[in-house]
């Protein structure tokens, strides 16, 4: 970020001999095109969040007309993000991102050796200039603490400091490109799915996401061993854990509690802990006999016919109830157990006594599996982004040219990016060196 | 009450007499009245740190401080005040009074102090009245029980505050007004340096949040709308940034820039949490 303006016409240069290709590729390299592909990337991000994205078509049709969702689905603005459109203004942007870098660094590395002094007409114009009367340049230069000289003339000096601020603009634009080759090799090379995991259940598969019904083999099995949920008395979940085994053709290779913010890793291939579900047990006592059902499950015998249809964790604060469905001669009729409420919990249902005795909840762990390869080169971008960024907000380059004249040495300075702070250091090298006459 | 609001509120009040010591700055013209408004705005901040630091006390439950009879600790261990709506206004409130203090020489502008010290009245006290804001200490659900929760916020904030002072910088250049507004000049300068002190801060922001959400979430980057935004947010001070050292924009386009860019703060702060939902809806309750 410099005071160079974009493609700036070189004198004398008439632009109707520019061959085709190169005002293409001063276009794409200019920060004119940056200017116009970023906001197009801006606003597609701010579609991609106002319309829902990746979501069921039940879901778009609950909120848009059949003609809406065809438009949307055709335009692909239901999944912008990975929509080719999307993709093609992300590379523009690369595109842009390379060539203007390309051209800015060979511009700055050829004048990074030659910097001339301008003369006396130039300088006494600039915004910080003063003069030293009766001094002669070598003395002067020689006062400038920190700053490096950068061209040595006869008839003067140009100083420098804070060069390394200059190249850290070329950091950041370079790391911007390694996190999104990053990004692409994850995209590419990498998947992300979800598995549930009862207490004991082991699985080698997990299901795409996005996708329904895809799944994908993850070379190893994964066992949930235990998991535990611990609530706040709020009711707000206080910490979820799953006892996780990495089981490698059959040999158990790694064990390990898997919670939120504590993933594992096994070959590249990421187990995080996401949510929990619950599926709960329900045990009745029916005609003096132990039996237990699952929500949906039928139970069928002496001419009983039942069926837990409904379960609710409380029922207007009387606890658990849990609603039965049944079959008494023709009819389907439904009733309400509630486990808390001893005389709610008991039933005759066509003479055989029911009874509710307990719910058991066994929870169930929602995994999260992803294989990123690329996400390596993404925190080395982000290492790279963060010198760049510091290097390029918290220093500062100016420049010193000290001319010779008839009546002393004439003392400019320059910079670009931080007028306020070296107003004042210029002002304090003012006041130095006119008190050292 | 706990002894958290009893100090907040008299910040609060605090808030309201740097607004007053301004006016009577602007009426008396006295360097005198600005002098004493930077003395109570360090007494306002440090006891606005305390404040916070109370609340954080507080948040662990009393078994804490006698770990040795390992008693269970129903809400869990305490938190950095920091995770949920209430809280971030109140830090909100501080990171605009932090930078105020850090760019005390640079800014050298009080109808801009006074303005900015206003949004943290506004913020402390839409935190404190607002009866739809929770004002309760929430314990942490899991995915915020996380180190990366103070380095994230923190980074976040300070840069919407920063960029709140570049608006106000951009809302004065538009009014182009005279008397106690700075010169345009001043403002164009004051706007840069704001940028250049929330440009990285954004961008450390979101590489925090993308790393977090990494070992949370199990991606980086999930486009979740406050993701997204964030960084819209980014794009919109990148262009300023380019168009301003790049291509050597001035004056109202800047000045517009600036306000286009803190309106996508705003909806990045607030419209997210409370228009569209999301992974990131820890901020609305």
């Amino acid at each position: 970020m410099s005071v160079i303006k974009s493609n700036p016409p070189a004198k004398g240069e008439t632009l109707s001999r520019v061959p085709a290709t190169d005002s293409i590729y001063r276009f794409l390299s200019s920060v004119r095109f940056t200017m116009l592909v970023l906001p197009f990337i801006a606003a597609s991000c701010v579609l991609g969040t106002l319309v829902k994205q990746q979501a069921t078509p039940e879901e778009y049709l609950a909120q848009f007309s059949d003609s809406t969702y065809a438009i949307l689905r055709f335009l692909r603005i239901t999944d912008v993000f990975h929509a080719p459109w999307f993709l093609l203004l992300i590379g523009l942007f690369v595109v842009n991102l390379v060539f203007c870098t390309i051209d800015r660094l060979s511009l700055l590395l050829r004048s990074a050796g030659e910097k001339k002094l301008p003369n006396e007409k130039t300088l006494s114009a600039m915004s910080q200039t003063f003069l030293l009367p009766g001094k002669r340049v070598e003395d002067v230069a020689r006062l400038f603490r920190g700053y490096k000289r950068a061209g040595v003339y006869d008839n003067g000096q140009v100083l420098e400091k804070g060069g390394i601020a200059r190249y850290g603009i070329y950091v950041i634009h370079g790391s911007i490109i390694v996190i999104l080759a990053g990004s692409l090799i994850g995209l590419i090379a990498g998947f992300r799915g979800s598995l549930t995991l009862a207490k004991g259940e082991m699985r080698d598969a997990v299901l795409k996401r996005g996708a329904a019904q895809a799944t994908i083999p993850l070379g190893f099995a994964i066992r949930c061993d235990d998991f535990k949920v611990a609530f706040y008395p709020s009711g707000e979940p206080k910490d979820y854990v799953s006892r996780i085994a990495v089981i490698d053709h059959g040999h158990p290779v790694k064990e390990a509690e898997v919670r939120v913010n504590h993933p594992l890793t096994y070959k590249g291939t990421s187990i995080y802990q996401a949510s929990y579900g619950s599926n709960p047990v329900f045990r009745f006592s029916v005609a003096g006999k132990e039996v237990s059902l699952i929500q949906g499950s039928v139970y069928k015998e002496d001419g009983l016919t039942m069926m837990v249809m409904r379960f609710e964790k409380s029922i207007h604060n009387f606890g658990p109830g849990v609603q039965i469905a049944y079959v008494e001669g023709k009819e389907s009729k439904a009733s309400w157990f509630l486990k808390d409420v001893p005389r709610l919990r008991e039933k005759e249902i066509m003479g055989v006594p029911v009874r509710l005795d307990d719910v058991r909840e066994d929870f169930f762990t929602g995994l999260e599996i992803a294989h990123d390869p690329g996400v390596w080169v993404v925190w080395v971008g982000f290492a790279m982004i963060l010198c760049g960024l510091f290097v390029n907000f918290f220093f500062y380059y100016r420049r010193v040219y000290l001319l010779q004249t008839s009546s002393g040495v004439l003392v400019a300075g320059v910079s670009p990016r931080n007028k306020d702070a070296f107003k004042q250091e210029f002002e304090k090298w003012r006041d130095r060196l006119n008190g050292n006459k | 009450m706990e002894i958290s609001s009893k100090i907040l509120g008299v910040v609060t009040l605090l808030y309201l007499s740097l607004f007053f010591i301004h006016l009577l700055y602007f009426a008396t013209k006295k360097e005198g009245a600005l002098k004493i408004g930077w003395l109570v705005l360090y007494v306002t901040f440090g006891l606005h740190s305390v404040g916070m630091i109370a609340r954080w006390v507080e948040s662990y439950s009393p078994w804490t401080w006698m770990s040795w009879l390992s008693l269970p600790q129903p809400n869990g261990p305490g938190h950095a005040p920091l995770s949920n709506y209430y809280e971030s206004l109140i830090f909100f409130a501080w990171c605009i009074a932090l930078i105020l203090i850090i760019m005390r020489k640079k800014l050298n502008a009080p109808v801009i102090s006074m303005c900015a010290l206003l949004g943290a009245l506004f913020f402390i006290g839409l935190a404190s009245l607002s009866p739809s804001v929770d004002r309760r200490i929430q314990p942490l659900i899991p995915a915020l029980q996380s180190n990366w929760l103070h380095v994230h916020v923190f980074t976040c904030f300070i840069a919407y505050a920063s960029f709140a002072i570049s608006f106000l910088c951009g809302l004065f250049y538009l009014v182009k007004g005279r008397g106690i507004i700075p010169t345009a000049e001043r403002l164009e300068e004051i706007n840069y340096q704001s940028v250049m002190v929330g440009f990285p801060m954004l961008s450390a922001g979101i590489l925090t949040g993308a790393v977090w959400a990494h070992y949370a979430w199990g991606s980086y980057w999930t486009w979740d709308p406050k993701e997204t935004w964030s960084l819209i947010t980014w794009i919109v001070y990148a262009l300023f940034l380019h168009a301003r050292f790049a291509r050597g924009w001035k004056g109202t386009k800047i000045a517009v820039l600036s306000i286009v860019g803190f309106g996508s703060v705003i909806f990045t702060y607030f419209g997210v949490n409370f228009v569209l939902s999301g992974l990131h809806s820890y901020g609305a309750s």
